[in-house]
């Protein structure tokens, strides 16, 4: 039953910030069949070559969320990635502890950054007190309002997403993937009272942060796909309390902006944005880029069937009523 | 081959540079560019923000205009490949289609859902292919380090842009190494440039940039080279701002990746308008050790 066996070489991350002066990548070189988790190596390390080595986890079964890592660059459940396709792509497997949370020891990371941003969106139903759900009888839903959670119910809060975000990386105000499609799960609960309440208060230094770069679905192992929903939030937001913030206001004003010529005007946009004055602010940087590129001032010539482009907006556009 | 060009908003302004380059590579390759004056923005990501449907409809009728012409789309920006391929996803779903068809079927428009949308990087890669890419390099770049820097919406989501792997692709990797130049394995270049917050936080949106630049130049990049205007805007026009924001000097030269084809083949620095850059280029150029053949 050996067969099929190969060569795996690990470089674990080490750290123990109480007495290391820095990390270091330890080299552990195991014989193991392709398809097994790379959790599944990290404990027989742990058991057979080094106890010393330090990592959470529990279920083995990617329910419980405990074991979220980067391997080789990338945000994972140890038990759910195998090791084969790791070493044919990489031929060797690089572990380290998640990203952009303090290091407790070798694997284990300090999640409190994490769990804050969930309590920032009060992940708990805000009832009507006028209307209180009856006590011990059911409450039902129906398949439609179901429905429109989409996959966020699936989250288990492994942090995967927050550990990959380039937002959360450079801005710790931004409250990370999984926070936001929770809060996405309330606003949309017919049970709740406090969606408009929730929305208002997530855009300042929150939401309209979202990179949509997508990293956090594609690390998601339970493929909740909290860059569509943080889209969905921000379409919520601008129809329920229109632009309020920089990044409403930049959204609505590159939609507002099209039916001009169908192309963009870069110019009024800024203007849109930013307004009048905000507009003076950025007059140094666009000196510097008119010198190279004085395209930028130019007013784009509409194109050729712009009309259609227009009728669509009356089609589809809630707002078009009022320009 | 013939595709229907979709240049992006961008590159027919200040990002004209990518519009030279792209049309020399093309012209070089044999793929005709057939121009259509009424497609229209693709809404950059930000309409989707605020009204999806209206999105997808806009950049229906974009594919509805190529679809006529019985052509699929060759794009030159990330984002641009972004939203084209999402309408053609998001058109698969009934009750979006019901709507979107409610506003384009009265103008006469109906998009059937044939048409294809590729990236020139794509269409480099697999239709032209690397052994004809090679076989008309004349000034292979060699000597030059080069960090790919793929932008976000060319990749992911992975499984809706269906192409490369949305966090370890290969590539413009592979198109580097076909040209001569030395590419970079960084994790950077599956990051984002941080464009899109550009307008709703500066300082977060140039750190976010600069990250990238100061991990390209740590892996030892002479330059970075990006498929996506916006990418553009961030790490080059933008740099300034990247470098105060992670207080460290950058001098990164960001080039478009079809200007580095285009070098390789032949091209001089004129016509791939390296002068409009904000930073300059000559120092990664003056790395290329091979002769001309």
């Amino acid at each position: 039953m050996t067969a099929n066996l190969t060569k795996a070489e690990f470089d674990v991350y080490r750290y123990d910030p109480t007495k290391d002066a820095k990390p270091r990548y330890q080299r552990y070189t195991l014989e193991l069949a392709p398809h097994t988790p790379v959790l599944s190596a990290l404990l027989q390390i742990r058991a057979e070559v080094d106890p010393s080595l330090s990592l959470r986890y529990s279920c083995r079964h990617a329910i419980c969320g405990s074991c979220a890592m980067q391997i080789n660059s990338k945000s994972r459940l140890a038990c759910q990635t195998q090791i084969g396709p790791e070493m044919a792509k990489h031929g060797r497997i690089v572990i380290e502890p998640m990203r952009n949370q303090p290091v407790i020891r070798d694997l284990v990371v300090d999640q409190s950054p994490f769990w804050r941003q969930y309590d920032r969106i009060e992940p708990h139903l805000k009832l009507d007190p006028a209307h209180p759900m009856p006590v011990g009888q059911p409450t039902s839903m129906s398949p439609e309002e179901v429905e429109r959670f989409k996959e966020t119910p699936r989250c288990i809060a492994c942090g995967a997403c927050y550990s990959a975000c380039p937002a959360v990386e450079s801005d710790p105000e931004f409250p990370g993937p999984m926070a936001l499609a929770k809060l996405y799960r309330f606003v949309v609960d017919p049970r709740d009272h406090a969606h408009q309440d929730r929305l208002l208060r997530i855009q300042p230094g929150g939401l309209w942060l979202c990179l949509r770069c997508h990293l956090c679905t594609e690390s998601c192992p339970k493929d909740v796909r909290p860059s569509e929903r943080i889209r969905d939030l921000k379409e919520l937001a601008i129809t329920a309390q229109g632009a309020t913030e920089h990044g409403s206001r930049h959204a609505v004003g590159f939609k507002d902006n099209l039916p001009d010529a169908g192309v963009l005007n870069e110019m009024k946009l800024v203007r849109q944005t930013y307004g009048l004055v905000g507009t003076l602010g950025q007059l140094g940087q666009g000196i510097r880029i008119y010198r190279k590129k004085p395209e930028i001032l130019r007013k784009p010539h509409p194109i050729q069937g712009v009309e259609e482009v227009r009728k669509i907006y009356r089609a589809l556009d809630r707002e078009e009523g009022k320009e | 081959m013939r595709i229907a060009y979709y240049p992006g908003c961008v590159a027919q302004e200040s990002g004209k540079e990518l519009d030279m380059a792209t049309r020399y590579v093309a012209r070089a390759f044999g793929i005709e560019l057939v121009e259509f004056p009424s497609f229209s923005c693709c809404g950059s990501g930000f309409i989707d923000e605020a009204n999806e449907a209206l999105n997808i409809a806009i950049n229906a009728r974009n594919l509805a205009i190529a679809e006529k012409a019985g052509l699929d789309i060759l794009t030159i920006c990330s984002t641009c490949q972004g939203m084209l391929t999402l309408a053609n996803l998001r058109m698969q779903d009934p009750s979006m289609r019901a709507r979107v068809d409610g506003a384009l079927k009265p103008l006469g428009i109906e998009y059937r859902g044939t048409v294809k949308v590729k990236h020139l990087l794509r269409v480099l890669t697999e239709d032209v292919g690397l052994a004809a890419v090679k076989a008309k390099v004349r000034r292979p770049l060699a000597g030059m380090k080069v960090g790919a820097f793929y932008g976000c919406h060319l990749l992911r989501p992975g499984d809706e842009m269906a192409w490369e792997d949305g966090e370890e692709p290969h590539a413009f990797e592979d198109l580097l190494a076909a040209i001569g130049a030395t590419p970079v394995d960084y994790r950077g270049r599956v990051m984002c440039c941080g464009f899109p917050i550009q307008f709703v936080k500066p300082e977060t949106a140039s750190r976010v940039g600069g990250r990238q630049i100061l991990d390209a130049k740590a892996h030892g990049a002479d330059a970075m080279a990006t498929p996506c205007p916006l990418c553009h805007i961030s790490l080059d026009a933008y740099q300034n701002k990247a470098s105060k924001a992670v207080q460290a000097p950058l001098d990164m030269p960001i080039f478009h990746l079809p200007q580095l084809v285009g070098l390789a083949i032949g091209a001089s620095p004129e016509d791939m308008g390296l002068a409009r850059h904000l930073v300059p280029t000559q120092p990664a150029l003056a790395k290329v050790s091979a002769p001309a053949r």
